[in-house]
């Protein structure tokens, strides 16, 4: 075991970008990898390209906190999440790549009655679809992280909490690398440093897709480029989307021996920290509510996160802030993601608006994606996250929150 | 992510103090045989240019105006409105 | 250890002495120590242990670049001693240690080193699969340095400022303090901002004359005494820079001396010109062992010379590739070191005076030799060192290897501003090439050395940023310029990267214990950028981040590209420059929660104060969590509900009406004067965001109230929304101007009586009807009649500066009757019973008007308003299968209430329970829940799925609305 990783040979090899391919992925991001690793491992699929702009995991799929569950709101998100979740240790098996998924289990803290009835409704479904979730009063929050202050004394008391033992967080470069060796081993062309820069459709159909490296002849395509999908989408093929993307901003503490045994988080405070397997604590949350895509931070940010943070676990006040950084998310109006197929273009399919959730849902969005291009029918557990719900008046309910414009919600 | 803005009334402030209000759609659509698309449009669907574009601000920590303001998404700068968007 | 006394830098007290406990024992310094200089000057020299080997570190710099000195003090963990001053009777300790520092328990683990290999966690340990997760939490429990107990506090006093400048100047050696001057002898405001406790920079450690002649401290000092004596720069030292933003802002913290009514402050600057001028740190020499205690960088030796009076060995070796080394090595010489040999990575271009002076006191210079190994564990013993390719080596026993690779500039908060960086061959460095907007770079930073053109550049920068912000120094400019030119310019650096080897324990990251080879083992894999890299073997991602790795990795990855065609790029340096406690960040703690004018009087009351929004607000009285007694007051007797946090606005001007026509899904045109008008607010879905009563008061004068959580939105809502038509209206926010006092339960109008001359009958002021009255002593009251809870009820709004009046003359009015507070849970009870909707409790994001059952309050006819909603209101009036508002009660009412947010569930999840309580004037648990249309209607019954019920579900059977009262008879009383 030591032995052979003591000579290493290249994760995933470099090839000729070839003139026809049987599907292209647009984004070498963690839907794009998922995707075509699938498209290659499960449907036997020969010629596969992944087509990155950058690097691979230069967008959201590099700048994630890592947090993974499965305890969403509704009934239509909770099966693909779930799967998603019971995923890593099989993934880590297939690819031979410690993932590092460090089942710590999620803390959500409440602080209001109407926070703590949300958690019960967000508990029971998980409870209802198998998945381990419950409710806990705020001495047993307390005993799960004892850093936590559980007095009156902070600006938001805590009301209680919802406690999800199956989660925890994955490393996230492992996911991007993994997937890489994975989809390489199995033939899949890796091509980064090239831009997708035009889709050509024929009769309704995708035929080739243009780079900055010359035309691929394809099939299909897979939109998985992450923010930049629905810039995409509106410029190559003249598709809006209810997407609005914006800036997420997170930050590491200097390593610390272990102090948060869970991930926390409290929509209550816009934050979530958690400790890495480094001993770091990595938190963040908010988003800057205008789109744009520089992955800037800012001095209001950071100050924000470190009176949340220091309210709501006095003791990291004397820790330090280590590092900032941002990554862009593409946000949908009801906070849940958008994946579609052939509508309106045949061959033409899109995977984005994750905001928030990317990370915890790849693996099973890049199964059923790879599916549903494989066979051109949509997987039943993919149905509802069609766009058409928008028109329809049927937003998901993956948020409870009221909305304010409806431009950048 | 840092970003200054100037509002007509107040001058320059930090972005903070403001309400991001949508990309500029124009007025609102007429009720009367506006089609659900139309609708659509207007209420969600954004064009999210990596570029320059149009849209609305208001200073809600200041003088609460609500204003128009053209800006790089790709620098975060505004910059001179530009008529043509 | 005794320190030298008579040097003319010297920046301690050494009359003045300071003890503290290290590790158990009680060691002496003096005042101006820092933690690191105690510690050194006391004697030790092994400071911690590396993270992944647990290899002995040892003091390398003075600027914190790295997690060597990095200890726990008064039980706050990862403090750099280097940076902490020394107090009293402090409590340090050393980290990653078990056992002793000197005697490591984990000390082995070095000897392990090659089974760890560069990504070694993503190819080991999870075979077989159940080995990961008993693996993990050893490799938690190993990971991360110091310990913080949960219970910790950091008492340090903090705040934060805010100031405004014109031009803010970022390092205080001579290119800033010049800047500085120049712009603000343009009459401009300056702030400087210096990370150490002096002014001076590099100059302030060094007795080296300058080209008059004149020792560069003292020209240093007499630089910065003119800076002081200016009244319009505002000095900041201790107070290292964090980040710089393209916004204009610089963020800083600065810790507080003893004189200081703080200990930590946070500085956010906006300024509208930035000079930066931050200098230099140290390019670490690579070569085997160059981690070990005995190993430090030039600066490190020279200012624990100088500034702390410490003799940091017996006898030295140096390796060095700058001249700031040859001048290190002639002052430690000078000061009774014994030097035994210079190693000049440079085969020439060294300062002829520096090497006459080494001359002159036989000090060997040996031109292109650098040191390959050094020997030696937990303490340095001798030095290897030979020419690069080592062909010729020679083995010096010595107690200190000053070693350095020459400088590295920290352009971090050029790059991070959003300017650009491109490695300039001649220096060695990564010069900044587009400088942001408004941003000045001057200084070291660009290379230049010499003492003059450093004060040239300075000047210079300082007047082109007063030129950017309108001021015309021409003159001086071209004279500035002039001096630049004529002064020497940037010296060329050293190119030396690394001797031949495998580097399995030359240390690229001290931090992170990462090596040469690990590097070469990322880039075998495929990984070929500096960013991956630095993610792949985690170097340059510790405590220090890119300080130690920050200038060696881009160009050691460069050099193994295959085609060294392109730049070495750097990786990015992020925000904050220099790690900084969170407290510090955080300031003050303020909180801007609003209190009602009632506040203190619920609290005597037994209230239960929580925080609801913006607003504290009254759950309960008392302990009983169903508020029992609450609810029966009002149900059988009166009650005073303090809802002051209600949105209440004016709306006035000719086009007020369409303004409402707008964002009332109603037709306000049919509002009738001093009438109460039910009414909502939709967004573009068809979502009720709001309602409330809508008053019309005059001509084109109306009255609204909002729900609590959007009074301070719904300026901004109603100006969005008519934002393109131009419309002459205003509308005014009268929130916190008013106070309101509900009244509520069959006795109300007995009390309201008491306290008005005005006619309050029913004829008078019947029910739906507004008001306008004067309470005893004059107080003007804008009564209504509403019906929230299903009683007779008035809500008197009164100016909140009366508001306690009135509500005693309330107390006093119902006192024969017992009147008594209730808060919010009664109410939500209350009006439940009625079927009364609460936003956000009996509605979500994806709810529409119809789904509650107020598809009345939406008016088609009036398409001309364009009102928001509409038109998804009438996409949605017919729509099936939506999820639809029901009331019900349970079939085992004894059981009680089911949980508010249970699922209800038939085959897979239908809905949930919104609100369900115990129902005191009905006897029984009554609940509304949203769920789809096909169980909604009567008598359809509802399986509820509580969280931990295992499967057991809870029956209820959908049952009509209002619960209490359907006929609305007792509100109209
Ligand atoms: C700070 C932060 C914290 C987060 N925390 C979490 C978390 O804890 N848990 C969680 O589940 N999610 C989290 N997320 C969200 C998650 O990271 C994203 O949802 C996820 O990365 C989306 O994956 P993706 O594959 O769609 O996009 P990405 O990972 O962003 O990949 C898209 C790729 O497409 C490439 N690309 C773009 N345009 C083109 C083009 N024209 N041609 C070729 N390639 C192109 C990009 O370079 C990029 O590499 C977080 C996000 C951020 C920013
Ligand atoms: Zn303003």
């Amino acid at each position: 075991m030591l032995k052979r990783s003591t000579q290493p040979k290249r994760l995933w090899r470099s090839a000729p970008l070839k003139p026809a391919y049987d599907a292209v992925v647009i984004g070498g991001g963690l839907h794009g990898l998922a995707a075509a690793y699938f498209l290659a491992s499960r449907h036997g699929m020969q010629d596969v390209a992944v087509i990155e702009k950058r690097y691979i995991g230069y967008g959201g799929a590099g700048r994630n906190t890592a947090i993974v569950r499965a305890n969403q709101r509704t009934s239509e998100n909770v099966p693909l999440y779930k799967e998603a979740l019971d995923m890593w240790p099989r993934l880590t098996r297939e690819l031979d790549f410690n993932l590092m998924f460090y089942n710590c289990g999620n803390l959500n803290l409440a602080h209001s009655e109407a926070a703590l009835k949300a958690m019960r409704l967000q508990t029971a479904t998980a409870q209802f679809h198998g998945v381990d979730s419950r409710l806990l009063t705020p001495a047993e929050c307390k005993a799960l992280i004892p850093a936590l202050d559980i007095t009156d004394r902070p600006k938001y008391p805590i009301f209680g909490g919802m406690f999800h033992p199956p989660g925890g967080i994955v490393r996230h470069d492992a996911v991007v690398w993994g997937l890489a060796k994975g989809a390489s081993a199995r033939g899949v062309h890796i091509h980064q440093d090239t831009a997708v820069t035009g889709i050509e459709v024929q009769r309704g159909k995708v035929a080739a897709v243009q780079t900055s490296r010359g035309r691929i002849a394809t099939p299909r395509v897979l939109n998985a480029a992450g923010a930049y999908a629905a810039a995409l989408a509106d410029h190559l093929l003249d598709i809006r989307l209810p997407i609005s993307v914006l800036t997420i901003q997170a930050m590491v503490t200097q390593p610390l021996k272990p102090l948060l045994d869970h991930v926390i988080s409290s929509g209550g405070y816009h934050i979530y920290a958690n400790q890495t397997l480094k001993g770091e604590i990595a938190t963040g949350a908010h988003m800057d509510r205008w789109p744009n895509y520089t992955t800037g931070t800012s001095a209001y940010y950071i100050k924000h996160q470190a009176e949340a943070l220091t309210d709501l676990l006095p003791c990291l006040q004397g820790v330090k802030f280590m590092r900032t950084w941002a990554g862009l998310a593409d946000m949908t109006p009801d906070m849940a993601p958008i994946m579609s197929g052939n509508d309106p273009v045949q061959g033409y399919y899109q995977d984005c608006g994750w905001g928030y959730f990317g990370f915890k849902s790849c693996a099973a969005a890049g199964k059923y994606m790879a599916q549903y291009m494989t066979t051109g029918t949509c997987p039943e557990i993919l149905a509802p996250f069609d766009p058409g719900r928008f028109a329809a008046h049927r937003l998901m309910g993956e948020t409870a929150a009221l909305v304010n414009y409806s431009a950048d919600n | 992510m840092a970003l200054n803005l100037n509002c007509p009334i107040c001058g320059p402030r930090s972005g903070y103090e403001f309400r991001f209000g949508g990309e500029d759609k124009g007025p609102r659509p007429a009720e009367e045989g506006a089609t659900t698309a139309l609708w659509l449009a207007y209420a969600h669907l954004n064009r999210n240019v990596a570029g320059v574009q149009r849209e609305w601000w208001c200073h809600k920590d200041g003088c609460g105006t609500w204003f128009r303001v053209c800006r790089d998404t790709v620098t975060n700068c505004e910059v001179p409105t530009v008529d043509t968007l | 250890m005794e320190r030298l006394k008579h040097l003319p830098t010297l920046r301690i007290a050494a009359r003045q002495p300071i003890t503290l406990r290290f590790n158990g024992r009680t060691l002496a310094g003096c005042a101006g120590d820092t933690v690191a200089t105690l510690l050194y000057g006391s004697g030790e020299r092994i400071f911690g242990r590396s993270l992944k080997y647990h290899r002995p570190r040892g003091l390398y710099s003075l600027d914190g670049e790295c997690s060597n000195a990095m200890m726990t003090i008064d039980g706050m963990p990862n403090l750099n001693a280097e940076l902490t001053p020394a107090r009293e009777g402090m409590r340090v300790e050393p980290q990653n240690v078990m056992g002793s520092l000197k005697w490591d328990l984990l000390g082995g683990l070095d000897h392990l080193a090659f089974a760890m290999p560069a990504g070694f966690f993503y190819k080991t340990l999870h075979k077989p699969s159940w080995l990961w997760p008993r693996a993990v939490k050893g490799i938690r429990r190993a990971a991360g340095l110091g310990v913080l107990h949960p219970e910790a506090r950091f008492d340090q006093r903090c705040d934060a400022i805010y100031p405004n400048v014109d031009v803010c100047v970022v390092g205080g050696g001579p290119a800033g303090l010049s800047a500085a001057l120049a712009a603000a002898e343009e009459g401009l405001r300056v702030a400087l901002l210096e990370a150490r406790p002096r002014l001076g920079g590099f100059c302030d450690y060094r007795v080296r004359a300058d080209a008059q002649g004149k020792p560069l401290h003292q020209w240093a000092a007499a630089l910065a005494d003119q800076v002081r004596a200016r009244d319009n720069i505002r000095v900041f030292t201790d107070a290292p820079v964090v980040g710089a933003y393209p916004d204009g802002r610089v963020a800083a913290f600065q810790r507080g001396g003893p004189e200081d009514a703080f200990d930590l402050r946070y500085i956010e600057i906006t300024a509208a010109g930035a000079v930066v001028a931050t200098g230099c740190i140290e390019r670490p020499l690579l070569f085997a062992h160059n981690d070990r205690p005995g190993v430090m960088q030039m600066g490190c030796a020279h200012r624990l010379l100088h500034t702390y009076g410490i003799r940091p060995a017996a006898d030295a070796v140096f390796s060095v590739a700058h001249d700031l080394g040859l001048e290190a090595a002639i002052d430690l010489h000078d000061q009774g070191v014994t030097v035994h040999c210079v190693a000049d990575a440079r085969t020439d271009g060294q300062d002829p005076l520096l090497i006459a002076a080494l001359e002159q006191r036989g000090i060997p210079l040996r031109r292109g030799w650098v040191a390959h190994t050094a020997h030696g564990r937990s303490r340095l013993r001798a030095v290897t060192l030979g020419t690069p390719a080592g062909t010729f080596r020679q083995r010096i026993a010595c107690e200190l290897l000053v070693a350095s690779a020459g400088l590295t500039p920290l352009t971090g908060l050029v790059t991070m501003a959003g300017g650009q960086v491109k490695y300039d061959p001649r220096t060695g460095f990564f010069l900044p090439v587009r400088l942001p907007p408004n941003m000045q770079a001057c200084g070291r930073l660009r290379g230049l050395h010499d003492p003059a053109a450093l004060a040239a550049d300075g000047t210079l920068a300082g007047l082109r940023a007063a030129e950017g912000l309108g001021c015309r120094p021409q003159r001086k400019i071209a004279a500035a310029e002039a001096a630049l030119a004529a002064a020497p310019g940037a010296p060329r650096g050293s190119k030396w990267l690394a001797a031949p080897g495998k580097g399995a324990k030359t240390f690229i990251c001290f931090d992170e214990d990462g090596t040469l080879k690990h590097l070469h083992q990322a880039m075998a894999q495929g990984f070929d950028v500096p960013e991956l890299i630095k993610r792949f073997t985690a170097i340059g991602t510790g405590p220090g981040q890119g300080g130690i790795p920050g200038h060696n990795l881009p160009l050691l990855v460069a050099a193994g590209q295959a085609s060294p065609a392109s730049d070495p790029m750097p990786t990015t340096v992020r925000p904050p420059l220099v790690a900084a406690p969170i407290a510090a960040y955080a300031g003050g703690r303020h909180d801007m929660a609003k209190r009602t004018p009632m506040h203190d009087a619920q609290v005597a009351a037994g209230g239960r104060m929580e925080r609801v929004g913006e607003w504290f607000r009254a759950r309960r009285f008392g302990t009983d969590p169903g508020a029992a007694a609450e609810i029966m007051a009002v149900r059988t007797n009166v009650g005073l509900l303090d809802a002051s946090t209600l949105g209440k606005f004016r709306v006035f001007g000719p086009d007020a009406l369409k303004a409402l026509q707008r964002v009332y899904v109603g037709d306000m045109a049919r509002t009738r004067p001093f009438r109460t008008t039910y009414a909502a607010m939709c967004n573009e879905d068809g979502c009720v965001i709001d309602d409330g009563v809508v008053i019309r008061t005059g001509d084109n004068d109306f009255y609204i109230t909002t729900s609590t959580g959007r009074a301070a939105q719904t300026v901004e809502w109603f100006r969005y929304h008519t934002r393109y038509d131009g419309w002459d209206y205003h509308i005014v926010n009268l929130t916190d101007a008013h106070g309101v006092i509900n009244i509520a339960g069959p006795n109300a109008r007995k009390v309201l009586e008491a306290m008005t001359a005005d006619d309050v009958a029913n004829t008078a002021f019947p029910f739906a009807a507004c008001r306008d009255l004067t309470l005893a002593g004059g107080i003007p009251a804008r009564a209504m009649r509403l019906g929230f809870v299903g009683e007779l009820s008035y809500e008197l709004h009164v100016p909140a500066s009366c508001m306690e009046t009135a509500w005693r003359m309330a107390e006093a009015a119902g006192a024969p009757f017992g009147i008594a507070p209730f808060g919010l849970e009664a109410q939500n009870t209350l009006r439940m019973e009625k079927g009364h909707v609460i936003l956000g409790s009996e509605s979500e994001q994806r709810t529409v008007l119809h789904d509650l059952g107020l598809g009345f309050l939406w008016c088609r006819t009036k398409p001309e308003a364009k009102t928001v909603g509409a038109l998804a209101l009438r996409d949605t009036a017919d729509q099936p299968g939506r999820l639809k508002l029901v009331g019900f009660k349970m079939e085992t009412p004894g059981d009680g209430p089911p949980r508010d947010g249970s699922p209800v569930v038939n085959g897979r999840i239908r809905g949930y329970v919104c609100t369900a309580r115990h129902s005191h004037a009905l006897g029984e648990p009554v609940g509304m829940a949203l769920v789809e249309e096909e169980l909604a209607r009567g008598g359809t019954r509802l399986g509820i799925y509580e969280d931990g019920c295992g499967g057991r579900l809870r029956y209820g059977t959908v049952a009509p609305m209002p619960f209490y009262d359907p006929e609305g008879t007792r509100m109209r009383i």
